[in-house]
């Protein structure tokens, strides 16, 4: 029945081949009841969506306030109000910031497409999930688990792995001129790297319905194996080996490093926890595509290894603790400092943690390290401002409200006694797992802190400079140490908010009850 | 009555003039250091824009390496010529800097080959340090060397200036956001004495 669905497969924005109309962009949004898009419009890198066709997806009332200049949305008697050129818009009473303002275009309302899960997802019923990357929208509780493909073609063989989270089976079955693997699941959120031609595989694309991969295989493919890892708690790996016409000894693929090691032993699962106070974590792998961050003596990079960690505690932290968890970058792609703090932002994250491997002057320098923001005199300043008194905007059908507003420089100055607190729960964590520096807890004024608007750390998990050290960190077991270590103090810093102690900064845990 | 007003306002002009001059003289403490309290390996290090033997007014300043242990910044005495001006004095002490390579155990922490564009001081007295893109290019990344780098030319210019309270760090003139992603250059630093160790 759930399979009969019309539902459509969503290729990500690399430059796979995609089965949709190039040009026009659109928002794809999967329901129960079937397949819509809705047309985008992109001004300055960002996607937005009109409210007229928003609201006639979403069978919203929409009112235009010509006086105030203002628009007013209605969805069974709940209001969002926004006014053009305002970053923050007003939802049932309460004031929401959008990562960039409505804009008006003659008669035409445009909104920032995040306007769908952060202000429309507070009124709607349905749990809106949107997957800006693939320009996906999930409503209510399909099964879309997102795909990630890694290919390694050598020259005696390629390999193919799918990273699925959540974990689905799927069954792989050859056809005339490649590969057709088919998922369990209403849809698949799928993301394909660019694929340099070679004569394993030529291509992989999304297959003729919602649930299938296609592999294209090239000449000298004869055969394949497949194999599937549990890559850990949530998510799985499919590995598929393309083999050879001749094979008369094991194939020399380059096995995928992850998924030839053993597999951690799956931890019990807790049951999902009540809404508290901490309830979306976002997570941030240093660096990323052309910036390659540290590098070990023999060539490990550091901007592998932190999403390697980063991956290994989203899944914990999503399947043990049941919390929203948003990575920064889920791939390998250069991606700017302002825009890691200002993702968490935008997704009012209660916790934001930045994972690093660091380098030093000296090889013998080994350990883990956690930092959190120190404040210079700049800082200090931004800070005196931001306290000042708060800012007055005109407010719809007249008066004015109140608003926070909140300097970006001084955003993290706010959370600094929290982000003490959590910095000590991390280094207690680490300790029990990992070796730490001499200096375990140190503060710095690290760039992707400062806007942070909650509390923030930033986690160095070795010494990429130190040989020994290298080995560990490009080791599944030592990422699933630190994965392992930073849940736990994920756990602890939440059980602190939601008790309301405060333990000691830089050190005290919370009184045990 | 007159008279006695004019000697004692005289005295008072002299008196403020004195602790004027004193405070000056305080602010540019190098130039009561006197020659003799030259560190060793001071006269090895080939500094400044002068050779060793010239008849050139030197003083001697703090520069600041990685620790035997490369845990902290060390602090080490060398000469640098004397400048005329601030701004100069900031330039001749970032050089030597730059350039030093200390005597073991200790380790530069500014790679290589970065040269200096420039120095230069704000209205509020705020040393601007502009480098070259080789600062870039070479650093081998890390957080903690890239403190090290960083903290090594803010302290070597502010322990040494204590007129400048913090120091903005440039790239190849141009205002940058970190030099290796991590530490926040928008904005001058102030003294980092955490780093430090004896």
């Amino acid at each position: 029945m759930l399979l009969a669905l019309t539902v459509m497969l969503a290729v990500t924005a690399h430059p796979a081949p995609a089965s949709q109309a190039p040009g026009a962009a659109a928002l794809t949004i999967l329901t129960r009841d079937g397949q819509r898009t809705l047309p985008l419009t992109t001004l300055a890198n960002r996607d937005y969506v009109t409210i007229d066709e928003l609201a006639g997806l979403f069978r919203l009332t929409a009112r235009e306030d010509d006086l105030a200049g203002g628009m007013t949305l209605t969805y069974a008697g709940q209001t969002i109000v926004l006014t053009a050129d305002q970053p923050v818009v007003s939802v049932a009473g309460r004031l929401v910031s959008l990562p960039a303002p409505p804009r008006r275009q003659g008669a035409r309302w445009l909104v920032p497409v995040e306007f769908l899960p952060q202000a429309l997802g507070l009124i709607y019923p349905e749990r809106l999930d949107l997957r800006r990357a693939s320009r996906l929208l999930v409503l209510g509780d399909l099964r879309v688990p997102r795909v990630v493909t890694r290919i390694q073609a050598g020259t005696t063989g390629a390999q193919v792995t799918f990273e699925i989270t959540p974990t689905t089976t799927a069954e792989v079955t050859a056809g005339s001129g490649g590969l057709t693997v088919r998922f369990d699941a209403d849809a698949i959120d799928l993301s394909v790297p660019t694929l340099p031609a070679q004569t394993f595989l030529l291509a992989v694309t999304a297959g003729d319905t919602p649930t299938t991969v296609r592999l294209a295989t090239g000449p000298r493919f004869s055969t394949h194996r497949v194999t599937t890892v549990p890559a850990d708690a949530s998510s799985s790996r499919l590995v598929i080996e393309l083999l050879p016409a001749i094979t008369t000894t094991e194939p020399d693929t380059p096995a995928a490093p992850s998924a030839s090691l053993p597999a951690p032993a799956t931890p019990p699962l807790l049951a999902p926890a009540p809404a508290t106070g901490v309830r979306t974590i976002v997570i941030d792998p240093g660096h990323g595509g052309e910036e390659l961050g540290a590098q070990g003596p023999r060539g490990t990079l550091e901007k592998t290894v932190t999403l390697g960690v980063a991956r290994r505690l989203r899944t914990l932290i999503e399947t043990r603790l049941g919390l929203r968890v948003l990575l920064t970058r889920d791939d390998d792609r250069t991606l700017g400092l302002d825009e890691r703090a200002a993702l968490a932002n935008n997704n009012r994250a209660d916790l934001f943690i930045s994972i690093h491997a660091n380098a030093a002057v000296r090889a013998a320098v080994r350990g883990a390290e956690v930092y959190y923001l120190s404040l210079d005199r700049a800082s200090r300043e931004a800070q005196r401002i931001a306290e000042g008194p708060a800012t007055r905007l005109p407010a719809l059908g007249g008066g004015t409200r109140s608003i926070d507003l909140i300097l970006w420089e001084a955003a993290q100055a706010r959370h600094l006694e929290q982000s003490s607190v959590l910095a000590g729960l991390v280094e207690q964590a680490l300790r029990g797992r990992v070796e730490m520096s001499p200096h375990a807890v140190q503060q710095a004024p690290f760039r992707v802190l400062v806007g942070a608007n909650m509390p923030a750390v930033l986690v160095e998990i070795g010494y990429l400079s130190n040989g020994e050290q290298e080995t560990a960190l490009a080791s599944a077991s030592y990422q699933d140490q630190i994965a392992q270590a930073l849940y736990d103090a994920v756990a602890r810093f939440r059980d602190h908010v939601e008790r309301g102690s405060t333990p000691t900064p830089g050190g005290g845990a919370p009184e045990p009850r | 009555m007159t008279l006695r007003t004019l000697v004692l306002s005289a005295v008072v002009a002299v008196a403020a003039l004195g602790f004027g001059w004193s405070l000056f003289t305080a602010l540019e403490r190098w130039l009561a250091t006197p020659p003799a309290a030259v560190a060793d390996g001071g006269g090895e290090a080939v500094l400044g824009v002068a050779t060793p033997g010239d008849d050139v007014a030197r003083i001697t300043v703090t520069l600041y390496f990685a620790s035997a242990d490369g845990l902290g910044l060390q602090g080490v005495e060398y000469q640098v010529p004397l400048a005329a001006t601030p701004a100069e004095q900031a330039r001749a002490i970032v050089e030597a800097q730059l350039r030093t390579r200390p005597a073991e155990p200790l380790l530069a922490t500014v790679p290589e080959g970065v040269t200096l564009r420039g120095v230069y001081l704000s209205e509020r007295g705020d040393a601007f340090v502009d480098l070259d893109g080789a600062v870039r290019t070479t650093h081998p990344g890390g957080s903690m060397y890239e403190l090290f780098t960083i903290y090594a030319i803010v302290n070597a210019v502010t322990v040494n200036l204590p007129s400048v309270p913090a120091v903005q760090i440039l790239i190849d003139g141009q205002e940058v956001d970190t030099l290796a992603g991590h530490v926040d250059l928008r904005r001058p630093l102030t003294r980092n004495d955490a780093l430090i160790v004896d």
